[in-house]
């Protein structure tokens, strides 16, 4: 048995939504038991299933925040802080 | 055997098969093989549940009965074990998940055939439920078909898929066994052929997919009359159907 994360759509969202897991035997058992699982009530319309052992992951301490580089921020905030502080400042 | 009748005899056998091969799936929540599989078996269950609530309807629709729930359950639950039309696979007492899973696959190639004979039906209301029916099967094919695929290519599970077959394949002939009223059906445009054309077709798309003659044997193709007969196993899941209800009979859900 392997592993397979599924993934949903719904009709009008672009997004795929990833909804949970599950075990199955093949790829084509993985998407029989995953319209019972998740898409029964109408969840969705389109279907992925993905092998877990395919998806690339990165370590953890690769993708650990960026906290410290508000610069990379661009929501404007620190730019106009500045701005706002230069104007006040006499000469 | 009056038209009518013989319709309502026709519908009925269909229903009660629907009826008990639902029940029977259902059945395997929380002891199916695996968490998935059990959601995915009762809930196809629960698909052929809903076909047999909308044959029974039509039953009484051709009786000028009112199909209120209480009316519904009469029929589906209340009726004495000699009424009942169902073919003695769906009754059959499975012993184990390969023997379920036999079932399912031939029961619903069949079904499909034979819903396949009902959607051009004189009742508007048949057909229509034959189109969603459809849809349905081939879902419920896809299943079974999914799980056979990967069992009968390993040498132990195919040992036992097929010892299963052997099991249930005895029963296949009476699942195509027409009901006396049969006739009236096919008359009055409500099915287009006789369930037993659909011996030949089956037996081999069984050949087709487990490979196997061994596991078959030899078929008789004699008509006994079986769907107006219960088998031993009929009464004790009749309880188990109408345990709950027997609880209080006179109780408002």
């Amino acid at each position: 048995m392997r592993v397979y994360e599924v993934f949903v759509k719904k009709d009008g969202r672009n997004e795929f939504r990833h909804v949970g897991a599950l075990e199955a035997a093949t790829d084509e058992l993985a998407l029989v038991l995953a319209r019972e699982a998740y898409l029964r009530r109408a969840e969705g319309d389109r279907l992925w299933v993905v092998r877990r052992d395919h998806v690339v992951a990165a370590a953890g301490d690769f993708v650990d925040p960026n906290a410290d580089k508000p610069h990379r921020h661009h929501d404007g905030a620190a730019v106009a802080a500045r701005r706002m502080a230069a104007r006040q400042s006499p000469g | 055997m009056s038209e009518p009748h013989g319709v309502r005899e026709y519908l009925l056998a269909f229903a009660d098969d629907e009826h008990l091969m639902g029940q029977q799936h259902t059945e395997w929540i929380g002891v199916a093989p695996f968490l998935e599989e059990d959601l995915a078996v009762s809930s196809i269950g629960q698909d052929e549940l809903g076909h047999a609530a909308l044959l029974y309807e039509l039953v009484l629709d051709l009786e000028g009965v009112e199909a209120t729930d209480p009316a519904l359950d009469v029929l589906a639950f209340g009726r004495p074990s000699d009424d009942y039309r169902c073919c003695h696979l769906v009754e059959y007492t499975t012993h184990d998940w390969a023997e379920a899973l036999v079932r399912h696959w031939i029961y619903d190639t069949f079904e499909a055939m034979r819903w396949q004979l009902v959607a051009g039906s004189s009742l508007p209301k048949l057909a229509s439920v034959a189109r969603k029916a459809l849809q349905e099967e081939a879902f419920h094919r896809r299943h079974a078909d999914a799980l056979l695929d990967k069992l009968l290519d390993a040498p132990e599970a195919r040992e036992r898929i097929l010892e299963a077959l052997g099991a249930v394949y005895p029963l296949v002939e009476g699942l195509c066994e027409p009901v006396e009223g049969e006739a009236g059906a096919m008359s009055t445009g409500v099915a287009a052929a006789s369930t037993a054309d659909l011996l030949e077709p089956l037996h081999q798309a069984i050949e087709a997919r487990f490979d196997s003659s061994d596991s078959i044997g030899s078929r008789t193709a004699s008509l006994q009359n079986r769907r107006t007969k219960r088998s031993a196993d009929f009464d004790p899941l009749l309880r188990r159907m109408r345990e709950v209800l027997d609880y209080d009979p006179g109780a408002v859900w």
